[in-house]
């Protein structure tokens, strides 16, 4: 069993994608398996091939997606390339063996084991965007710029900060994805773009979101009142807003 | 005057302090929902709005918080019987200045705490003078702050119409309560209110938004949910003529009703300037429930025709609470109904988005819902003649109808069964809940489980599954926590 094993990039991700197939067309597809790095527990008579970014490729495989099965389709490809599930990029492999032999129908095959699989990590990755979307909390600083930090199980902030441009075109704001050091920022009427941060500054915008204002009491003492005491119902709110979901909300703090 | 009158409700008081009174009076208000809209954000102002809605958080009774639930003010010269805020009761009163709320709204929703505004309001003076504190609010809120965001405006009964007219193009949504079913009970309970004065301005709105929709090319009843067009049975489809409440006949489509005409005139200035659709999200109302003896059969009636002759967008429902003391009111300690508010939203949406009609749930003979079960799976059980049905080739309305099949299950069963065979396991990942589904569908002929299609059997079976959900909607705010010998009995350590 040949094993390729890429980095967790979209762009690499895809070209890693390109190179297994290369192999396959000789081996067969059964014959291998597709990792993102690091490659947990190496298996002894496996081989471990790493592939790199290559910006080629890359174009080749986007484009073979969106032509020859559908822009959906490619759309969900990117979701679920954007998912924390070790197996992600395997599904999406064996996803594309379908949708390249069968075109657009492929959508449609929900009784297919590799289909479901891709669709079930299509909408956790959805869901747990939109979840963000419902629980970012933005810090004002001074009025003028909006913090925002974020630690979701799936690299989803990219979605979230997309939603976010459209809502706030005209204030400067950063959403932070704490556990993996990257952040969207956002400046007044421009366009959003990622940015990778060193430990340091991560330290430092951790720090501002402890600023409180009289506008995040308001909001404590608003959600405390709304709230009808002869309904009361914690398993409900729990359902609805999962604990882990709480950390960085506001009137959960 | 206005500012003197504002300044002896409101003497002294910090935002904080009216946030929480006026929270407060707000919250046994349903609706909280933020969709039913698309419209994009621009530079320069603050705001979007999402079809779907976007919930923002959930407060302790498990409710969503989605928008910014505030009365401008809880001063009130009426006096309902059911009401907190009523002009006999002793509570704190406030009230907010427009700029105040203007402010805590933007600077909620530059947070992300809310999705946008509320505003609903006590009977200030009368309704015109209240409706016209309301509108100068959200003017301000659209033009000088540059508010795109979600608006849901509550208009007064009796404000003028120009008045109406002016929430409509302000807000997102308009909404007048009914606050209960009938006309009687609603003279007992809510003296200064009548039928006329909530349907009235009711009905002229809805034909204002249909005259608006027409005008910028739209079909003129409002988007239902794509499903409907699929099902022969949806009450949204059917086309018997209309008669509303009042005894009006609906005006023919593209026919301008008697809409708020004149006021249109009058504020074609605002609009111009605003460049707003007309309440695009439509109109809502909401019911009291317990608090009358209504049943469910005169409800979900009541919510039929309110859907099919003022195309409203959303019915909600109120389960009573025990606020004030009257002898036209249940006791005190009456329960709060919470699992009949659950089966009649469950019936809502059998409404809504399964094709049944009010009178399929139920009818003259059994004029309430079995609070045991589902109404989906009552009915199911008084036809189970028409069961088991065949997944790989039933219908969509006939998937629709099973128990445990809502519509994006049977969107999937119709799709993937053109390709291939469907089992039990993949209905499973598709989403069925075959513990429902399973006594009322064959796969390829198969029933799941070997079992009598009998309706006895298959209900005891549905009531022992539906037992603990039904015990927890029951008892959902009783709290239990362990017994401690020392802080139950008073006893310390030492002693």
């Amino acid at each position: 069993m040949y094993v390729f094993t890429c980095k967790q990039e979209f762009e690499d991700m895809m070209c890693c994608i390109y190179t297994a197939w290369e192999r396959a067309l000789r081996v067969g597809h059964d014959q291998l398996r597709l990792e993102v790095e690091p490659v947990e527990q190496m298996q002894l008579f496996d081989e471990y091939i790493h592939v790199d970014a290559d910006h080629e490729k890359f174009e080749k495989v986007t484009r073979s997606i969106q032509r020859k099965i559908s822009m959906q389709a490619f759309v969900s490809v990117y979701y679920v390339a954007m998912s924390n599930e070790p197996d992600a990029i395997d599904v999406i492999y064996r996803f594309l063996i379908r949708g390249f032999s069968m075109g657009e129908v492929v959508l449609d095959h929900l009784t297919d084991p590799c289909v479901q699989r891709f669709f079930e990590i299509r909408r956790s990755v959805g869901n747990e965007a939109h979840f963000f979307r419902e629980f970012a909390r933005f810090t004002s600083i001074d009025n003028r710029f909006y913090v925002c930090h974020l630690e979701p199980k799936n690299n989803v902030i990219l979605f979230v900060g997309e939603h976010f441009a459209d809502r706030m075109p005209s204030e400067h704001w950063m959403i932070i994805d704490d556990n993996r050091s990257i952040a969207v920022v956002h400046p007044k009427d421009g366009e959003n773009y990622l940015r990778t941060l060193t430990t340091e500054e991560l330290r430092e915008f951790e720090q501002l979101e402890d600023q409180q204002d009289l506008y995040t009491d308001m909001w404590k003492t608003f959600f405390d009142t709304i709230a009808i005491r002869q309904r009361e119902n914690r398993n409900c709110q729990r359902n609805m807003i999962r604990i882990w979901m709480r950390k960085h909300v506001t009137e959960f703090r | 005057m206005y500012n003197k009158h504002m300044f002896e409700v409101s003497n002294g008081m910090t935002t904080k302090e009216k946030l929480e009174i006026l929270a407060d009076a707000a919250k046994y208000d349903v609706a909280c929902t933020s969709s039913g809209v698309k419209r994009e954000g621009k530079k320069g102002f603050l705001g979007n709005s999402v079809a779907c809605g976007i919930c923002h958080s959930f407060g302790a009774d498990g409710r969503c918080i989605s928008l910014l639930k505030v009365l401008l003010t809880n001063n009130c010269a009426y006096d309902c019987k059911y009401c907190v805020n009523r002009s006999s009761n002793d509570v704190p009163r406030a009230a907010f200045e427009p700029d105040e709320l203007c402010r805590l709204v933007i600077e909620f929703y530059k947070r992300n705490y809310i999705e946008g505004l509320f505003l609903s309001s006590g009977v200030w003076n009368n309704p015109t003078f209240t409706m016209e504190k309301m509108c100068e609010a959200l003017y301000l809120l659209r033009t000088k702050y540059r508010f795109n965001g979600y608006i849901h405006v509550k208009t007064i009964p009796g404000a003028s119409d120009d008045l109406l007219s002016m929430a409509g193009y302000l807000a997102d949504r308009v909404s007048i309560n009914l606050e209960l079913p009938t006309a009687e009970s609603l003279s007992k309970l809510a003296p200064n209110k009548s039928f006329k004065t909530i349907l009235e301005p009711m009905g002229k709105m809805t034909d204002t938004i249909s005259a608006h929709r027409l005008a910028i090319g739209k079909d003129a009843r409002m988007e239902r949910s794509g499903i409907n067009r699929y099902l022969s049975n949806s009450i949204f489809n059917s086309n018997h003529t209309q008669t509303r409440v009042d005894g009006t006949t609906v005006h023919a489509i593209g026919v301008k009703g008697p809409s708020i005409s004149s006021a249109q005139t009058a504020l074609a200035k605002v609009d111009s300037k605003l460049q707003r659709a007309f309440a695009p999200a439509g109109q809502s109302t909401q019911m009291i429930i317990g608090a009358t003896p209504e049943t469910d059969l005169t409800l979900i009636q009541t919510t039929q025709s309110l859907y099919q002759n003022y195309d409203l967008k959303r019915v909600f429902y109120s389960a009573y609470i025990p606020l004030n003391e009257d002898d036209a009111l249940p006791s005190m300690d009456t329960a709060v109904p919470l699992l009949r508010e659950h089966r009649l939203y469950q019936a809502d949406w059998l409404l809504r988005y399964y094709g049944f009609t009010a009178n399929e749930l139920l009818s003259e003979e059994r004029p309430n819902f079995n609070e045991l079960l589902d109404p989906k799976c009552d009915w199911a059980l008084r036809h189970l003649g028409d069961f088991p049905v065949e997944v790989q080739r039933a219908s969509y309305d006939d998937l629709l109808r099973v128990p445990g099949i809502g519509p994006k299950s049977a969107t999937r069963i119709v799709q993937a069964r053109r390709y291939g065979h469907l089992d039990f396991d993949n209905l499973k990942k598709m989403g069925v809940v075959l513990k429902r589904a399973h006594y009322f569908i064959t796969c390829n002929g198969r029933m799941m489980y070997k079992i009598p299609i009998e309706e006895q059997y298959i209900t005891n079976c549905l009531t022992a599954d539906n037992r603990k959900e039904n015990w927890q909607i029951h008892h959902q705010n009783e709290q239990y926590v362990q017994m401690s010998l020392f802080s139950d009995y008073h006893m310390s350590a030492s002693g």
